[in-house]
């Protein structure tokens, strides 16, 4: 009874060195989407250094998977799986400014050819 | 449980925390700073509140998963791994707030674009209309006569050969302008009149009269003006504008004339 704390705060420290993880297959699926949905938008890993980590550490994630490593697999999953939603939310950002540009294309020339009219 | 032993247990317990301080590599002190900077400062952003509040929650609870692990001894790992999460999720905050404020930027310069739209519209059509109040009085002045038949324009038979009812090429501009006058006013019709002198038979001059209002239709027909909106009608020699005896007086009663709709379609009565 009163030497129970100390166990447990021994035990704490002792667990996180050598919890036995499952296997993470909820966050391989996630992170697959995750790539999936960035490529869907556009971005490629030639293009995007945030993609290109995802990938790799995607593939690592995978292997370490085969060997069992399921503790790896799932923070190399879960790394992948933000640096993919970054990779996508860079191309949106991106976009959304391209729009912006085309709009305040159009309106520099609406603005011309209004000056154009009235000075006629 | 006495006091003495949870005190001890405290003590244990902030042993092993300062120990796992001590022993986590520094890189994942490094690296818990880091996101929690970059964590403040998504946090402290009323926009990305705003536009991404739960990307903000999500790199607060790894922040703090980051920060309770840093406590226990050889977990430097998991901690520069929650760390890196946070971090993600704020500059995952930032880009979703940069498209929530793009989003908003466009609809207000969207709105600014169909305004000046508009603008630009009116302004096209006010010089159109112009140009056809222009285009209404270089007609008038075209030897049309406002009558109890409506606008009248009269063709000369300059413009037709003696005894030919194709147009010659003199005519040209004059047609041209009669169309451009059309395509402005598109609720406008016309009838074409034709008429001759009266030399010749009453059944020939019909015919001709008729001939010769309908080549001035065809070419306002080339020039795109639809069938529909042009009557065409050939009266011979009857209402002759002078007197036929002399020759001048012939010349001026072969001619052609285009009666104007008013600007709603309405053409007076043909005779």
């Amino acid at each position: 009874m009163t030497i129970r704390p100390l166990f447990a705060a021994l035990a704490v420290v002792a667990l996180a060195g050598c919890a036995a993880d499952p296997a993470p297959n909820e966050q391989i699926r996630l992170t697959q989407q995750a790539l999936e949905q960035a490529s869907a938008v556009g971005a490629s890993a030639d293009d995007s250094p945030e993609l290109k980590l995802a990938e790799d550490k995607f593939a690592r994630a995978k292997a370490d998977m085969a060997d069992e490593s399921y503790k790896h697999a799932r923070m190399r999953a879960e790394q992948a799986e933000l640096d993919a939603r970054l990779a996508e939310a860079k191309i949106l950002t991106q976009k959304s400014q391209e729009q912006l540009s085309v709009l305040n294309t159009r309106i520099t020339r609406l603005r011309k050819q209004l000056q154009l009219g009235e000075a006629q | 449980m006495s006091p003495m032993i949870r005190g001890l247990s405290c003590v244990v317990l902030l042993g092993s925390a300062a120990l796992g301080g001590c022993a986590s590599q520094p890189n994942s002190e490094q690296a818990l700073q880091q996101a929690g900077t970059d964590f403040q400062k998504v946090k402290e952003d009323a926009n990305v509140l705003r536009f991404a509040p739960k990307d903000v929650i999500r790199a607060g609870e790894s922040l703090a998963r980051a920060d309770r692990l840093s406590s226990y001894w050889g977990s430097g790992a998991d901690v520069v791994h929650y760390a890196y999460l946070s971090q993600r999720y704020s500059a995952i905050a930032r880009e979703h707030t940069e498209q929530g404020l793009n989003a908003e930027r466009g609809t207000k310069l969207e709105l600014e674009r169909q305004r000046l739209q508009l603008a630009l519209r009116e302004n096209k059509l006010a010089s159109v209309q112009q140009q056809g109040k222009w285009l209404e009085e270089q007609i008038a002045s075209l030897t049309t006569t406002q009558t109890d038949r409506g606008l009248v324009m009269t063709l000369g038979d300059v413009l037709f050969d003696t005894g030919e009812a194709q147009l010659e090429n003199s005519a040209n501009r004059t047609v041209l302008k009669i169309v451009q006058f059309l395509q402005l006013n598109p609720k406008r019709v016309v009838r074409i009149e034709g008429y001759t002198d009266n030399t010749g038979g009453e059944q020939e001059n019909l015919k001709l009269s008729r001939d010769r209002a309908q080549s001035v239709a065809d070419v306002l027909m080339d020039l795109g003006i639809d069938e529909k909106r042009i009557q065409v009608e050939g009266y011979g020699d009857q209402y002759p504008v002078e007197a036929n005896a002399s020759e001048r007086g012939r010349a001026q009663n072969r001619r052609v004339e285009i009666v104007f709709s008013d600007e709603k379609g309405q053409l007076g009565a043909a005779r």
